[in-house]
């Protein structure tokens, strides 16, 4: 039984991992002041870009990297649509999301010959203990940018009260665009978390909606970032149950795949109809 | 119509991001000229391929309608991708349960009777969604994806261990039953050599005047159409924002459950696993194209609707490209038709202030 409890807990840290990244990305971005759907895109592009270029380099630390630079670019033409030509980030941003499914097949079956998965790694390539340093490393980057810089405050105050920002002379879009694109740079390490440490390759849609349950997190939590991190915790315990009840031949038989597997979302569903937000989000987010 | 440059925007934007999608094929080593004319003039291959094209066309305008009802009172309403399945499965099932005796009368009774449970049911699927936003003012995007994952599982689930098709391979529920088929003779299907197109063309083209007829002239439509504009506004004059989220998203929900009894009633007559190309997205891009005018819907319904068509045949015609394609497309129209509307009216802004 303890061993089983040991597993539970630690692939929940391990499946967390992702949501992390995510709901921390999420949270640069909904505290400027854009509402942010396309964190699923962001996962999916940085996943695709980590496994792939990790598979022709040999090197996940070069994965990452990519991963992370390339989501970046990749946002730009979410920023560009929503800060200069003044779109809607919630259409945008599920723009975002079919453009992401539809470009990587594409790119992939120009790439590797097939519009499914990439080829998998080979076990040296991947480092277990890697994604952990990534994602301390990030959450102190983080915390350090929204609490103790000039630069985290002038970013909530583009989300909060925009003309308090313009009246010091400061232009509040390229808060936000800067902001953004941190955000789409971190989801991507948390992508690339997703398909190289917990798996060893890109299969189609492995986000499987983990951009909308870390939004989901961040929303209960208030946009706060400390607090989103414990709840993901939750949100990841969900899948690693999930993940135990399927492997678990008494109950799978009993209760079927598609109801366990139903968790994470059910739980979210659950989770929002439970617990009323007290919380009111940025004023300007829009 | 006045027909100013305002209006025209979206079109623009059309334009520039079929362009910009067929200009992207350069990347992959495809000609740009060839993939227009594959996109553009697919439809018009055979009869049989324009029925297909005009099917789609039925279920986009439904999908659209869908989406840009509740786009009126200010709410992003993506989760009919979830309703369309749940209510398609409740039409096969309730369609096989349902046999009518050997009379026109028990046929037509039976039908009806079928039709109003499934958009019941679909207009339930919508109204969760309602309740999400009402009682816990949960943000109604993250709820309906949620949603549509646990519809697509629910639906798979009922298919595969109760509802099962015993004589196929394919996941798939049974036929409906034999007597409620009639809408294998229907002269549009027996026109377009058997296609998928059905009568329920002509039901979406007349929702959609009545919708924008509705919306114009009545009460109703009016206050809609305030709470969209400015929700407290509206509340300060006595429109109760219960009603309008209830009727808004229940309509929402029954146009969902519209795209499923075409798909179960006008095609395969069974609920297939998959049949749905993301109808509830395409929606979206259908009202954007149409500036959510209900009547403009039938026309950017059929030019998605065009552009699906040769997308999904783009998997023939090109070595790289596969139908994956088609959500590209959607994506960059989506992005250009969007940003149209700023570009373009600024324009027009500064036209006008110039005038002045």
């Amino acid at each position: 039984m303890d061993s089983i409890l040991v597993l539970l807990l630690l692939s929940t840290l391990r499946l967390t991992l992702p949501l992390f990244f995510a709901a921390m990305g999420g949270y640069f971005s909904e505290k400027s002041g854009v509402a942010q759907i396309a964190l699923e895109s962001y996962l999916l592009v940085g996943a695709f870009t980590a496994a792939s270029v990790s598979f022709f380099s040999g090197s996940v630390i070069f994965g990452y990297i990519s991963a992370a630079v390339v989501t970046a670019l990749f946002a730009q033409i979410f920023c560009l649509l929503i800060l200069k030509l003044k779109g809607n980030s919630i259409v945008i941003g599920t723009g975002m999301n079919l453009l992401a499914m539809g470009i990587i097949p594409i790119v992939s079956k120009s790439l590797f010959n097939s519009t499914g998965s990439t080829p998998s790694l080979e076990l040296p390539t991947y480092n277990s203990w890697l994604p952990y340093i990534i994602l301390i490393a990030v959450i102190f980057v983080s915390y350090w940018l929204s609490e103790k810089t000039i630069w985290g405050l002038q970013m909530k105050f583009a989300g909060e009260k925009k003309l308090a920002l313009q009246s010091v002379g400061i232009d509040s879009i390229t808060r936000q665009w800067q902001s953004l694109t941190y955000s789409a740079f971190i989801t991507g390490l948390g992508g690339a978390v997703l398909s190289t440490a917990l798996s060893s390759s890109y299969s189609p849609l492995m986000s499987a909606g983990r951009g909308f349950i870390a939004l989901a997190a961040l929303i209960f939590s208030g946009w706060n970032l400390t607090r989103s991190l414990f709840v993901c915790l939750f949100f990841g315990f969900c899948e690693a149950l999930q993940i135990q009840l399927q492997s678990n031949q008494l109950i799978s038989s009993y209760v079927a795949a598609e109801f366990i597997q139903m968790i994470p979302y059910a739980a979210t569903l659950l989770a929002l109809l439970l617990f009323k937000s007290k919380f009111s989000p940025p004023v300007e987010l829009r | 119509m006045k027909i100013s440059f305002k209006n025209l925007a979206p079109w623009l934007g059309l334009l520039i991001g079929i362009s910009i999608s067929c200009l992207l094929a350069l990347f992959f080593k495809e000609s740009p000229i060839h993939i227009f004319k594959v996109l553009v003039t697919s439809f018009l291959n055979s009869k049989f391929d324009m029925g297909l094209t005009l099917f789609y066309t039925t279920c986009l305008i439904f999908s659209g309608l869908a989406f840009a009802l509740p786009m009126k009172a200010g709410l992003f309403h993506i989760g009919s991708e979830g309703q369309i399945l749940f209510s398609a499965l409740i039409a096969a099932y309730i369609g096989s349960l349902v046999v009518p005796y050997d009379n026109s009368f028990s046929i037509i009774f039976s039908f009806i009777y079928v039709c109003m449970i499934t958009l019941l049911s679909g207009a339930l699927a919508a109204l969760l969604l309602a309740l999400f936003k009402l009682f816990r003012q949960a943000h109604e995007v993250v709820v309906a994806i949620m949603l549509n994952f646990v519809f697509a599982a629910l639906t798979t689930w009922l298919t595969v261990n109760h509802l099962q098709n015993p004589e196929s391979q394919n996941p798939e529920t049974g036929l409906i039953s034999p007597a409620l088929r009639f809408l294998q003779n229907d002269f549009l299907k027996l026109y377009f050599d058997n296609s998928a197109v059905s009568s329920f063309l002509l039901v979406a083209i007349l929702a959609c005047f009545i919708l924008g007829y509705l919306e114009k002239k009545t009460l109703i439509g009016y206050q809609i159409r305030a709470f969209g504009q400015n929700p407290q506004a509206a509340e300060r004059i006595g429109i109760s924002s219960k009603k309008i989220l209830i009727l808004s998203l229940g309509l929402a929900g029954v146009f969902s459950a519209c795209v499923s009894l075409t798909e179960v009633f006008g095609n395969t007559f069974q609920y297939k696993i998959g049949f749905s190309p993301q109808y509830g997205f395409l929606g979206i891009a259908v009202a954007l194209l149409a500036r959510q005018n209900f009547v403009g819907i039938i026309g950017s319904a059929f030019l998605m609707a065009c552009l699906h068509k040769g997308a999904s045949d783009l998997d023939l015609e090109t070595e790289f490209l596969t139908r994956d394609f088609s959500r590209v497309l959607q994506a960059v129209i989506i992005f250009s038709v969007a940003a149209s509307y700023y570009a373009f009216s600024r324009k027009n802004t500064v036209n006008k202030k110039r005038k002045n």
